[in-house]
Formats: structure tokens, C-alpha cells, sequence
């Protein structure tokens, strides 16, 4: 009846459960392969050639998924501490008129204007990280006052008008540089290729190393993991949340200046939505949103994936409301994959 | 009345339950005994619904029992009053006895007047003269528990558990619980009534059941056993070999504490300390007891910087240095070090990785020009799990998949790795299964040996007694007692642990 043999732990590790567990860490890129062979299959012939797979129109999908991406890279961050951010948009729009009215209406160069615009939207980003720690309110009512605040001021700031962004030399009128800066492109062989994509490479790049081999990136993990064993471990979670909040704005003032370069002009209403677009490609690159779980690299496939929907349903001619019905399905889809994980 | 056959259960990385079998019989008070983590609490969890699926079976009044969820268990008469409570604090105590199953008007509407009559009418059973329209939070713990058995009976169940339900009690409310208990039993309630302290299983219970590390021991009548079969039973060993206390002359003063007040925040209600003051040598193991409530962990908190320093009064020396400790930062780099009583919501970040648990508080240590350094750290981490004994598959998995007392080796190694000479333990040993216990308690022996000052707070009185050279006693936030090794009794602890409820009028009459 006297017992003593100690307690065994049992750990899950049959072959078939470690597949499982490979497919799940990796779950954005499977949903990149699936969604690269469903377009393929899908994609309509020109000439006898898959128009899809044409190189000049795989450039545009990454390209059309960068502005999307950089602010997806920032809210990754926002999202790993537990947070969102939803002025992403709206800050967009703020340092979209902001680039406009430096260029048109003060007559700053290239340079001047992308320091201040950066600036604009990093501090924006303070602003919301200094609100969300100081007087502890929840993010989500944060940003959702900032979002509102900065679509105010840019409408103020531009009139409630769109300033236009005419390029040449002479007084009145935006840097060319601008232009070939942040929507220009560059020429290898035979292909021209976007320079928005480097940009999106270059933050994601920037932001996995940051998050996978600095303090400070495992101290973004730990506040999100779990924010009172982060704070007793001695990690400064005011200073780790400000920080995280001021990237995402300072990214939401990048993908600004590619927008504005690429529409040419700076507008109040530009970036609606945007916020959202960049929670979807976090939740299908696997990040979750309960915080201390995901990667930069699984949103930044995550908003290939959605640029590859937009452009497969594009380029078959399907009206833009059921890119809105599967978006929404894909986003469902893949938080159902992610629960299996646990 | 239930019966339990051959049941298990196991959790990843854990068997918290093998085979189990044992009966309870209609109107018994049965006690279930066993150290932490030997099982009890998932046993009952099992019973009330909160586990639904496990191995084995389980009849309830003839009855195959199968729950799905927690209001199964209430709809067959199984009700269970847990350790951590379970009213809602902005409710009054009517709204909670009633809550699910509220009376109607002829109308539809509540019918308050009822309600509340009828919640007088419980009440007034156990002589517990509470307005049923007051708000459970203004009431104290003793009474809470007494609510809540209340609400158990207005749901008629005919199966009571009570959960280690003199944990958070004084003496005069434990009495008043007793009385209770006895009465339900006349009634014909039969109750498992969970408890590690064996005192109270001779005076209350009729039958004994024994689990130890997740396995059934015995069952025996309490007229025909003695506390000494009960610890055998349910230690499974000699308490020398759990206790590996090795003898120490202190050295010089690590830590001193002088008039070391916290004042309560008022929006929270939460706990105060006033005026205490202490030292802690090298090599020292100083115990804080006290009831739950008592100031143990707020006494700890404080110590390390987790409160806001307006909050604080008294000073704090570190080395003979004065500290102000505005974070656990900066109590991080005075040398100070803090394991947890809640190990899995404060000390480790579940969902991450054994390797990155361990080196949170430690990283500048790896980081050389802006970049972690994978390699030492990896070594570092490594060198952890091989002196700690750590059972994990790897460093890289994540520690939510180890069992309890892993889990609080890595806690150690987190504080360890930051090299401290102040170890601040939080009932470092709760929950976690015997053999992991004597580890730690080693490891503890073993780091004072090597000239760490530890100041160990625990509810066990056992293990504050064995390992500690002296003993402080809390009540209410005041330092009541310091005793000695040789002064440390159980009786003595006690004696200050409940001073100042001894120097007040009893709020209400013994039953």
C-alpha cells in the first residue's frame, strides 16, 4: 500500500505531434506556399502564360503589400506587450499631409521633411505609449482616441483637402529626389525593380533582429508574456511599452512617406483602415493577440499573403466585396490553425 | 455515497493522479490529507466539474458521475467552497447566494424581499449576523467562507467540499467553522473536507484518506490512527532526510531593517504593515510566519521595490548602505533576489522558453555591444539545469510544459543566475511534490552555507521550524514575534500569530 516512487513527467513527443508542431511554428509560411499554388491554379492565361506568375506582377505584390507590412511590423510589436494600436492609420494620414504641407507649402528638401515626418509619427507613437503607461488605460482606448485626434489635425493642418504633390525644381513644388526616394524604383537588367519593398525588408529585418537578439527584444516577449513576472524579473515595462508604441508610430510616419510618394499627395483621409489591415496580417503570420507569442517575419508574410489575395482576386476580375468576405475568412482561418497549437 | 475507482489523471509534463481508488461514506465527515501537490486538489477539481475528462470511474449516489462542467457538479448536489474564494466582491450577499438560480415575482421581476429572507434564514444557522444586502467585500475572510458555505446549502447540495478552509481564518472563526460543520453533519451532509493540518482532521473527521505524490495511501478511522501514522503516511519518508538543515555561524549583517512601514492603498483595500524591524546575517535562514493575511508576502514585496515609494516608510540598509528601493530594479542591483508565492502569474512567464526564463533578470550579463551573446547565455543556462537537477526536455521548451517543482527550479536559477547576496523566498516549496521539496530545501541549506542571507516566508509551519535559524511572526502587519531556533515552537508561533486577535473582543460569540 506504501508507495514512494517519485513523480514521472510525461512529455508529448510522438513523431506524428512533432510534425504537427513543425507545420504549426511555421504556419504563415504553409499559408504562403497554399495561397502561392491557389493563385497559380487560379491565375487567368495571357498568350499562353500565367499572368500571375509574370516577375513584373510578383514585384507589384510586394510591392502593394509594404505600406501594409512596415505598419504590420510596428503593430507586432504593440500586439507581442499585449497591446494594439489602432491610431496606425490615422498617424499615417497626419504625416501623409504633413510630407505634403512640409514640401509644397514650406519648401523643405527631401531630407528635412523625412526627418520631421519620421519624427511626427514617432512622436505620436510617444504620445500613445506615455498615455498607455503614466495614467494605465488600456491601449486599445488609447490609440483609439489617438486615431481620432489625428485624423482632426491632419484635416486641419491640410484644409480638409488633399494637398497635391507636384515634383520639379523651382519654388512651389516637391523635390524630385522625394519621389525617386520612396516610390521610384531600380533597374536590374531587364526588370525594374520597387524600391518600397526594400524599405519593408530593411524594417523587418531591423525588428527581427532587434526582437531576437537584444535585451530589449526579449524584455517586448516577457511584458507581453506576462507583464507582473516581467516587472519582479527587474525588466522597466513603462520603458519597454513606450518604446514599443514609439516604433509603431515611427513606422506608421515610414510607410507615410511611401504613400504619399506613391499617390502624390497627402491627404486627411488617406490610410483608412490601415490599422486593421495591419492587425489582420499579425493574426495570420500567428502572432496572439493575447501578447508574448509571434514573430516580425510571420506579419510581414502574413501582409504578402493579403497582397497576394488582393491581386489574385484582382487580376480574375472579382469585385472587391468578396476580397472583403475571404480576407475575413483567411483572418478566421488562421487563428482557428493557431489555437491547435496549444 | 462516492465512490472513486482506479481514477487518474495527468497533466503535460505531470501525473497529478494514479489509480486512485477510495469511498466516502453518507454523513461522514471524510478528510482528505496529503502534503502540497500529493494530488488533492485535482481530486476535487475532478469532482466538481472542473476537469471533464479523466481515466478511471466515479459513482455519485449509485450514479456514474459525469460532469461536464462546473454547474453539473451544483445540478447533482456537489458543491465545493475553495480555498480561493468564489463570490463576486460588488455583489451583496443575498445577489451572491442566489446568483444562477435568483427567485422570481409572480411577474417575472426578482423578488428581492425574498431573497434576502431567505439568506437571513441561512445566515442565522450559523449564527452570522450579516445584513444580506451587504456587499461581500466589506466582510472578512472568515465570513466570506461562511457565505459561501450558505450558498452551497441554498443550491441543496448534498455533497459539501471544503478546500483547506482554515487557511485565510483567526482561531475564533475556525471555532465558528467547526460548530458550522457539525451542525450540517447532524443535517445529514456528508463533506471531504481538504487539509494538511492534521489537528483539525482528529477534531472534525471520521475517516482519514491519505494520497501522497498523485497516489491513494490509505484510508483509516481517525478513533483508530495518530497524527505520527498520518505524517509517515504521508511524507513517505523521515522528516531529517526532507530537511537538510546544516548548521551555520553567521556572518556580518546583510540586511537591516528599520521601522519599515506600508501603508494600505484605499482603492484596493489591500493589506499594511507598520513599524517593523529586523536584521539578516550572511548564512542565515530567517523565517516569516503568520496567518494568510498576515503582511508575509506584503513584508517581502516591500523589501523588493514592488511598492510605490510613497507608500513606504522606514528605512532599508543593504551592507550598512541605506537603499531606496523605487523598483525591483534597483533591488535587482542591491543584490537582492525574490522567488514568488505565485509562481506561475509573478515569478515565470509560462509561455516562453526554460532558457529565457532563466536569464530575464540576468541579460546584461550576456549582452555585450547592444547584442545577447546566444552562446554564454546558452552555456549559462545549460550549467543551471544540470546543478539545479532541472527534468526538462530542453531549454527551449516552453516552461508551462514542466511539472510544479521544475517550474520553481527555474524561478531559482532566474534568481541565482543574477548573482544575489539576499534570497527572498515566498512560500518557495507550495504545490510542489516531495522529492522536489527536499531539493530546494537543499539548495536553500546549501546557499546559506555559502554566505547568502535568506529570508523565507512560509504557511507551513513545519518547514519554517526545520529549516530557519530564527523565526519572525506576523499579525495584522506587525512584527509580533522574533524567536529563536530553540524558542520556535509551533505552540509559540502560533501564540503570535494570532496576538492580536487575542487582544480583541471576539467580534461574534462562539457557536
Amino acid at each position: 500500500m506504501e508507495k514512494a516512487t517519485p513523480v514521472q513527467p510525461t512529455y508529448p513527443s510522438d513523431r506524428s505531434s512533432r510534425f504537427w508542431t513543425i507545420v504549426l511554428r511555421f504556419q504563415s509560411y504553409f499559408g504562403l506556399i497554399a495561397i502561392l499554388i491557389l493563385a497559380t491554379i487560379f491565375s487567368p492565361l495571357r498568350d499562353g502564360r500565367n499572368i500571375f506568375l509574370d516577375p513584373n506582377n510578383l514585384l507589384n505584390i510586394v510591392r502593394f503589400a509594404s505600406e501594409n507590412g512596415i505598419i504590420a511590423i510596428g503593430m507586432t510589436l504593440v500586439i507581442l506587450i499585449g497591446g494594439i494600436d489602432l491610431s496606425v492609420g490615422a498617424v499615417l494620414a497626419l504625416c501623409a499631409v504633413g510630407a505634403a504641407s512640409f514640401m509644397m507649402r514650406s519648401g523643405f528638401g527631401t531630407i528635412p521633411t523625412v526627418v520631421l515626418v519620421v519624427s511626427l509619427g514617432a512622436l505620436a507613437g510617444v504620445i500613445n505609449g506615455l498615455v498607455t503607461t503614466r495614467f494605465n488605460i488600456q491601449s486599445f482606448i488609447v490609440t483609439l482616441a489617438m486615431l481620432s485626434i489625428a485624423r482632426g489635425v491632419a484635416s486641419l493642418w491640410s484644409g480638409g483637402y488633399a494637398i497635391p504633390l507636384a515634383f520639379g525644381d523651382g519654388p512651389d513644388l516637391a523635390p524630385p529626389s522625394f519621389k525617386a526616394l520612396f516610390a521610384g524604383s531600380v533597374s536590374m537588367g531587364a526588370i525594374n525593380i520597387p524600391v518600397q519593398p526594400f524599405y519593408f525588408l530593411a524594417a523587418g529585418l531591423i525588428a527581427a533582429v532587434l526582437l531576437k537578439r537584444t535585451a530589449f527584444g526579449r524584455h517586448v516577449y516577457a511584458v507581453g508574456g506576462n507583464e507582473t513576472a516581467a516587472r519582479l524579473s527587474g525588466v522597466n515595462v513603462t520603458r519597454v511599452k513606450t518604446i514599443v508604441f514609439t516604433v509603431s508610430g515611427l513606422l506608421a510616419g515610414v510607410a507615410a512617406l511611401l504613400h504619399a510618394a506613391l499617390v502624390n499627395q497627402g491627404s486627411h483621409i488617406d490610410g483608412s483602415g490601415y490599422e486593421l489591415n495591419a492587425i489582420a496580417a499579425v493574426v495570420i503570420g500567428g502572432t496572439s493577440l493575447a501578447g508574448g507569442v509571434g514573430t516580425v517575419v510571420g506579419s510581414m508574410v502574413g501582409a504578402v499573403i493579403l497582397s497576394i489575395l488582393d491581386n489574385i482576386l484582382g487580376l480574375r476580375n472579382i469585385a472587391s466585396e468578396y476580397q472583403m468576405i475571404l480576407k475575413g475568412m483567411l483572418i478566421v482561418g488562421a487563428v482557428l490553425v493557431q489555437r491547435q497549437k496549444r | 455515497m462516492l465512490e472513486i475507482q482506479s481514477v487518474s489523471k495527468s497533466f503535460p509534463g505531470v501525473q497529478a493522479l494514479r489509480d486512485v481508488s477510495f469511498v466516502v461514506q453518507t454523513g461522514e465527515v471524510h478528510a482528505l490529507v496529503g502534503e502540497n501537490g500529493a494530488g488533492k486538489s485535482t481530486l476535487m477539481k475532478l469532482l466538481s466539474g472542473v476537469y471533464p475528462d479523466y481515466e478511471g470511474t466515479i459513482f455519485f449516489e449509485g450514479e456514474r458521475l459525469a460532469l461536464r462542467n462546473p454547474h453539473d457538479a451544483q445540478l447533482r448536489g456537489i458543491a465545493i467552497i475553495h480555498q480561493e474564494l468564489n463570490l463576486i466582491p460588488e455583489l451583496t450577499v443575498a445577489e451572491n447566494i442566489f446568483l444562477g438560480s435568483e427567485l422570481h415575482t409572480a411577474f417575472g421581476g426578482l423578488d428581492v424581499s425574498r431573497m434576502q429572507r431567505e439568506t437571513s434564514l441561512l445566515l442565522n444557522r450559523f449564527r452570522l449576523a450579516i445584513p444580506p444586502d451587504r456587499p461581500v467585500k466589506w466582510l472578512r475572510v472568515g465570513e466570506q467562507q461562511l457565505a459561501e458555505v450558505a450558498k452551497a446549502l441554498a443550491l441543496h447540495a448534498r455533497l459539501l467540499i471544503l478546500d483547506e478552509p482554515t487557511s485565510a481564518l483567526s482561531e475564533a472563526e475556525v471555532e465558528r467553522l467547526f460548530a458550522v460543520i457539525a451542525g450540517l453533519k447532524q443535517q445529514g451532509v456528508t463533506m471531504i473536507y481538504i487539509s494538511h493540518k492534521l489537528d483539525e482532521v482528529f477534531r472534525i473527521a471520521d475517516r482519514v484518506t491519505v494520497l501522497r505524490d498523485g497516489e491513494f495511501i490509505g484510508t483509516r478511522l481517525v478513533s483508530e490512527t495518530n497524527p505520527q501514522e498520518l505524517i509517515r503516511m504521508m511524507v513517505g519518508r523521515s522528516l531529517s532526510d526532507l530537511f537538510p538543515k546544516e548548521n551555520v555561524t553567521p556572518g556580518d549583517e546583510v540586511l537591516r531593517v528599520e521601522g519599515l512601514g506600508l501603508a494600505p492603498d484605499r482603492r484596493q483595500g489591500s493589506r499594511s504593515l507598520h513599524a517593523i524591524s529586523f536584521s539578516l546575517r550572511r548564512g542565515e535562514i530567517v523565517g516569516v510566519a503568520g496567518l494568510m493575511g498576515a503582511g508575509r508576502t506584503e513584508l517581502l514585496e516591500t523589501l523588493f521595490g514592488v511598492y510605490p515609494r510613497s507608500r513606504v516608510s522606514g528605512r532599508i540598509l543593504v551592507a550598512g548602505h541605506e537603499q531606496q528601493f523605487v523598483s525591483p530594479q534597483t533591488a535587482i542591483a542591491a543584490g537582492l533576489a525574490f522567488v514568488t508565492e505565485d509562481r506561475k502569474n509573478q515569478s515565470l512567464i509560462v509561455k516562453l522558453p526554460v532558457a529565457e526564463n532563466m536569464t530575464l533578470a540576468a541579460l546584461q550579463r550576456f549582452v555585450s555591444r547592444g547584442f545577447i551573446r546566444l552562446r554564454a547565455e546558452a552555456e549559462a543556462v545549460q550549467r543551471s539545469i544540470r546543478q539545479l537537477h532541472i527534468k526538462t526536455p530542453s531549454s527551449t521548451a516552453d516552461v508551462a510544459t514542466l511539472s510544479g517543482g521544475n517550474q520553481q527550479k527555474v524561478a531559482l536559477a532566474k534568481c541565482l543566475l543574477t548573482q544575489p547576496r539576499i534570497f527572498l523566498l515566498d512560500e518557495p516549496t507550495r504545490g510542489i511534490d516531495v522529492g522536489a521539496k527536499a531539493e530546494i530545501y537543499a539548495l536553500v541549506s546549501h546557499l546559506a552555507q555559502e554566505g547568502a542571507a535568506v529570508l523565507m516566508a512560509s504557511s507551513e509551519l513545519p518547514e519554517i521550524m526545520a529549516m530557519c535559524d530564527r523565526v519572525l511572526v506576523l499579525c495584522e502587519g506587525e512584527l509580533t514575534a522574533e524567536l529563536s531556533r530553540a524558542e520556535a515552537t509551533q505552540e509559540r508561533i502560533m501564540e503570535a500569530a494570532t496576538a492580536r486577535y487575542q487582544t480583541q473582543p471576539r467580534r461574534s460569540e462562539p457557536a
